[in-house]
This record gives C-alpha cells, structure tokens and sequence, in this order.
C-alpha cells in the first residue's frame, strides 16, 4: 500500500532522475557550463583532469550531471561513465574551427558506443559571444549531425560567460526524456 | 531444415520498417503531429502542445502497427535548418508535408519549400502526404482550397494525396498513417530502397 502511495506522489510531482554526461573537446566550456546551471554564475575553472559532478534540479527532473575532462590523454576513460546514460550533452567551441574536424572524430566514436544506444543528444555550438564563433548550422553541417538517424537530437547556440542559449537546451532535453525519447 | 521454416516465418511475418519523413516550415506542427502520433499509437504520453519548443534538430517517433512499423523523422523547419533535410532523402520511403492551414500568408513559403523538396533526386518516386494542419481552428481552410492556393503542378506523376488533419485533437492522423502505409507497401521506391539495403549490408 505504502508502495502505491509512493508511486502516485511520485508520478504527481514527479521528481524523475537523469543521468547526464557532459562531453567534449578540451577547452569547449564543459565546466563553465555545469557551473553556469548549477549556480548561475560564471566560475574561473582550470581544465579538468578527472570529471566534475553535480545534481541541476530542472522541469522537475533531477539532472546529474557529469562534467569529464576532454583533454586528449584522458578521452579514453569517458567509457567509464557511459552505462545508465540517459543523455549526452557535446559541448563544441564554436570559434575553434580548426577543430571541428577532431570535435566530429570524437562525437561519432561516442555514438558509436552500445552503452549509449538509447541517450538522446544534446549539442551546445558553445562560445557564441566569441568573434570567430561560426552558427548552428555550421556546426551541425561540420559534426555531420545529419547522420543521427534513429536517435533524438537537437542543437542549440550557446554561450556558457553570457548564460545564453543553457536553459533553451534543458527545456528540450527535459521534454525529450519526459516523452520517452531516444 | 529449421532455418528455411525460420526464413519463410520471417518472410511472412516479419514487419516492413518504412522511413517517414516529417517536413514542413516553422510553426506548422509537425512535432505536436508527432507528439499525437506516439499518444495515438503507443502507451508513451506524448507532450501536450503547450510544452513543445521550436524543433533544431531531429525528433524520432515510431509507430508500430499490426503490419508494418513506421520510423517518423520530424525535422526543424526554421530557414536556416533546411539545409538539413536533404539528408534524410535519401533514406525516406515517404514524405509527409505539413501545412498550417489556418495561416494563408506563409502558404507561399510552404509552396516554394515543397517544391524545393520535390525537385530533388533523392526523393524521386517517394509518395507524398500534404497535411492541411490546425482544423481545430476556425479559420483553417480545407484540402481543396489549400491545394488551390498551392497550385502545385508536379504532383501527377507522383502518388500524393491531401488530408484535413488536426495535431492538436488528433483529427484525420488515423486516415493519414492508413493511407501512408498503403501507398509505400506497393510503391517503386520501397522497392527500389530495399533492394538498395540488401545490395550493401548495414
């Protein structure tokens, strides 16, 4: 009986979990981004070696959320991290275009990986208040995005320094797992 | 021995995966249209329409059906996200094109963005389902005044119809994945694609 109870007041107010991983080159603005939703400002960070984790609290879901170092050395131990994944959030520095070509390398190999078969994904063209930075389009025509094809996937244009563009993506990725997306 | 039963089982039971694709411009519902779609067809709730965001990307709904299972691609219609949908052509048996039929001022963006999209090769042979959206409204115009307005001159040679369907109360969704997967289960190009599928493995 008590399960009942607990299983309506969770469906009512329903306080759902996610695990989430943050991915992507080193330097893209993972950490500032998982700062930036977690406290709403803006953090000086050093790059991560190792992973940075914390719970987002969102459209009623519980989103923990994992911030993995991308620099090249320590890219192979991401596996480490991929069961139970729900969502892949790829952070991709827009103005580093001499590196989309890695950025997409990378981001195919991820979704590649059976462990990840059912995570929607998430991409944020990251640093748009950089000069350089090139739009969304671009960046879904250089990850070759196009090639997705039996997986949700949005991208939206952020920058993690103004707080622009974060919340539009938690908006999706909330309603995507809400409507049993992937 | 078994293995012939099994594959004259499978051949005779296994369902037929078709590709649908979902296009149309902004605003027009396709993602509430896939939304109903899943409610529709599947124990999954789908997102009430108030809580639908502007489509950048891709939305995956499938549909499984007595004989058949659809695989519904519904992609971003803002201007600068066309670009990506003809990637997808190439792989689609079918094309469903929405139209907000309440909104007669954008009904000539929609005219030259489909007629963008039928004239590429990729597409060629692929049935083609034009959806007049939004009947809820009162203002909505029918199928028959939505094709005048459309006046779309190359549809002869292609198997095509309009229906008047609502997203929002599920109106006409029914008729449409009928008549979807009547026309692609006898058409060239399901053919044509599969026969592509068996000539390069994966």
């Amino acid at each position: 009986m008590g399960i009942v109870f607990t299983r309506l007041f969770s469906s009512l107010f329903g306080n759902k979990e996610a695990r989430i991983l943050v991915l992507g080159l080193d330097n893209a603005g993972k950490t500032t981004i998982l700062y930036r939703l977690q406290m709403g400002e803006v953090v000086s960070t050093i790059p991560t070696i190792g992973f940075n984790v914390e719970t987002v609290q969102y459209n009623n879901i519980k989103f923990q959320v994992w911030d993995l170092g991308g620099q090249t050395s320590i890219r192979p131990y991401w596996r480490c991290y991929f069961p139970n994944t729900q969502a892949i959030i790829y952070v991709v520095d827009s103005s580093d275009t001499d590196r989309l070509v890695i950025a997409k390398d990378e981001f195919h190999a991820i979704l590649e990986e059976e462990e990840l078969r059912g995570a929607v994904v998430l991409i944020f063209a990251n640093k748009q208040d950089l000069p350089g930075a090139v739009d969304d389009a671009a960046i879904s025509e250089a990850l070759e995005l196009h090639k997705i094809k039996s997986r949700q996937w949005s991208i939206f244009k952020t920058s993690a320094i103004k707080g622009e563009g974060l919340f539009e993506g938690l908006d999706w990725l909330s309603n995507t797992l809400k409507s049993g997306g992937g | 021995m078994f293995s012939l039963f099994y594959g004259l089982w499978k051949y005779m039971f296994s369902k037929k995966e078709f590709h649908v694709l979902v296009l149309g411009i902004e605003k027009s519902g396709k993602t509430t249209l896939l939304e109903k779609l899943k409610s529709l067809y599947s124990n999954l709730e789908g997102l009430p329409p108030d809580r639908i965001v502007p489509t950048v990307g891709l939305n995956v709904g499938r549909v499984e059906l007595p004989n058949a299972k659809l695989v519904f691609w519904d992609l971003g219609g803002q201007p600068g996200l066309r670009s990506i949908w003809e990637k997808y052509y190439e792989e689609a048996h079918a094309v469903v094109f929405v139209i907000d039929a309440s909104c007669p001022s954008r009904f000539e963006d929609s005219k030259s963005a489909l007629e963008k999209v039928l004239r590429n090769d990729d597409l060629q042979g692929a049935p083609l389902l034009i959806l007049a959206n939004k009947q809820d409204l009162p203002e909505a115009v029918s199928t028959e005044e939505l094709a005048l307005y459309l006046d779309m001159k190359k549809l002869d040679e292609r198997v095509s119809m309009y229906e008047a369907v609502s997203a929002y109360d599920g109106l006409g969704i029914r008729e449409s994945v009928e008549w979807l997967v009547e026309v692609m289960e006898r058409s060239k190009r399901t053919e044509m694609l599969s026969a592509r599928a068996v000539a390069t493995p994966g």
